[in-house]
């Protein structure tokens, strides 16, 4: 991809000019590489920074190049696999590199999801963490549309408290690893 | 640790009769002064130079401040608080720390100054002092400057100890990176004044706190003062984490417990590396190999990006088992994190602002023990 070619691009979409000056001061096979993800994918300039942020911030510390990471075979894979339209492509790519970015905490969100399968809940009652992990606090959300509903979750809700993935699921919230 | 020299110093018609323009002229008897009418504020200056934040730091600038000295800290939007007040006797640093939040905070108004009006700092404190004996006040000189970095050029903790000293009800903490205590060295404390240190690893400071002392000249300041009867503190912020980090921080811990009597310490405080969306924007420009960019911070509620919480109680909650080992009933506070954090640390977070900063007064219990 030429200079050009990101350049007509940054324009198109209407880039603040800091975000062109920031893609093109990248080495060109860097440059390169996330100009034919963008272009194939029509990224805004939201992902774009998100993204960039992220590559800058792997190569950094992995000391490879945003070339090596962008061109891996997962990254590849998504971003030509034929079943998914252009968004959900877009939504997969940011995933699998937000979990480059950050293991660790992609680590834990894995592990405290799997607890939560592990709890077995009715359908009807919902566990969430927060964004991040941040605040600590697990969300249980449910609704009912009788007295006899309500109890039959209540009482769904109790038994799976009582399974010990539940305090596990606070302990991870608190730091405490589960290995 | 070496002594800043500044290339030049600009001096605000009206300062020249100022105590800190008589010690500046006294302990900078090579380096350039001039004089000047007004010194330009130059807000939203967005001039040619590459790096304006770090030019600033080279020339130091004596003026009159013309706002108020005395100030609550503004802590961190739904954070726990810890009732302190700040002081700013000057604006800007000559060090310059990788992550230092002055990068965003003094963007547009980054020149290196100190305040020449001591009198008028002294008499605004004295007013607020008096007027409420009932108080008691914990104040920093640290929040925009380093409280000791200039000393010796400045003299400007001198001409403020005598007034602070004699003080019932408050504690002046002197926040430094550097070993520039040999003034402090000469006064009776009396118990109001606490000398605190940020510390961290000598690998952090190699890698992101340019300019400032070393571990062990920081180390030897702190058994310096207190050995002159000043009772101590010390910040371990911004935590770092890497691979390896508790092995460090352990050793560190250690290390300043073999050397100070913990019973002479005021508090200790954590907090983790803290930035901000814009302050990375400007590490990225300043330090753009600095490994801090890539820790695992997420945006927390208050607008500032923290390890992800898990990971951080984890951090806090291993020093504070290090450090209760050496110093089983030490102050311990956090910095600007959460009731839950706090929870998850100590069981235990304080009710409001006032409480924590009540239990920081001299012979307080801490609830938190």
């Amino acid at each position: 991809m030429s200079e050009q070619e990101i350049r007509d691009y940054s324009t198109a979409k209407g880039f603040h000019p800091q975000t062109l000056e920031r893609w093109l001061s990248w080495q060109p096979d860097d440059a390169g590489a996330l100009a034919r993800l963008a272009f194939a994918l029509k990224v805004s300039e939201n992902h774009l920074r998100d993204l960039m942020d992220w590559l800058e911030e792997i190569s950094l510390r992995e000391g490879q190049s945003i070339h090596a990471i962008l061109t891996s075979k997962a990254i590849d894979d998504s971003a030509t696999d034929p079943r998914l339209g252009r968004a959900d492509r877009l939504k997969r790519i940011k995933e699998q590199i937000r979990r480059l970015r950050f293991p660790r905490l992609a680590e834990a969100e894995d592990t405290i999801r799997a607890k939560i399968q592990e709890l077995k809940l009715h359908p009807e009652i919902r566990v969430s963490v927060p964004p991040g992990l941040e605040g600590g606090q697990l969300r249980v959300e449910f609704a009912a549309a009788s007295h006899a509903e309500l109890k039959q979750l209540a009482t769904k809700l109790t038994e799976a408290m009582d399974k010990a993935s539940m305090p596990e699921i606070f302990n991870l919230l608190a730091g405490h690893s589960s290995k | 640790m070496k002594l800043f020299q500044p290339e030049e110093v600009i001096v605000e018609n009206g300062s020249g009769t100022s105590p800190i323009y008589r010690n500046l002229r006294r302990n900078l008897p090579n380096v350039p002064f001039r004089f000047v009418d007004e010194v330009a504020r130059r807000n939203g200056d967005r001039s040619s130079i590459v790096d304006r934040f770090g030019a600033a730091k080279r020339k130091l600038y004596l003026a009159k401040h013309k706002g108020e000295f005395f100030k609550k800290c503004p802590g961190s939007d739904g954070q726990v608080c810890c009732n302190y007040f700040v002081i700013n006797f000057a604006s800007n640093c000559p060090m310059d720390c990788s992550y230092c939040y002055l990068q965003e905070y003094l963007a547009d108004n980054s020149d290196l100054t100190v305040f020449s009006n001591v009198c008028d700092l002294i008499d605004e404190a004295d007013r607020v002092l008096k007027k409420h004996r009932n108080m008691f006040f914990r104040v920093g000189t640290g929040e925009i400057t380093d409280s000791l970095a200039l000393e010796p050029l400045t003299g400007m903790v001198g001409e403020l100890m005598p007034y602070f000293v004699e003080q019932p009800n408050v504690l002046l903490e002197l926040k430094t990176k550097s070993d520039c205590v040999d003034s402090l060295l000469d006064f009776d404390p009396k118990g109001r004044v606490v000398v605190a240190w940020s510390m961290n690893p000598q690998r952090v400071i190699d890698w992101d706190e340019a300019d400032t002392a070393s571990f062990s000249e920081r180390l030897n300041a702190a058994r310096r003062c207190q050995a002159a009867g000043y009772r101590l503190g010390f910040h371990f912020d911004p935590m770092i984490e890497y691979p390896g980090w508790e092995k460090d921080y352990q050793a560190m811990i250690e290390e300043v417990f073999a050397t100070i009597d913990w019973k002479g310490l005021s508090w200790l405080s954590l907090g983790v590396l803290r930035n901000t969306p814009g302050l990375k924007r400007a590490m990225r420009e300043r330090f753009p190999r600095t490994q801090l960019l890539t820790g695992e911070q997420v945006l927390c509620p208050d607008g500032k990006l923290r390890y992800f919480q898990p990971l951080r109680v984890e951090m806090y909650r291993k020093m504070v088992g290090w450090i209760r080992r050496a110093a089983p009933t030490v102050k311990i506070y956090l910095c600007m994190e959460s009731k839950e954090v706090w929870q998850q640390v100590f069981g235990y977070a304080p009710a409001c602002e006032k409480e924590l900063g009540n239990e920081m007064a001299p012979g307080a219990e801490s609830a938190w023990l």
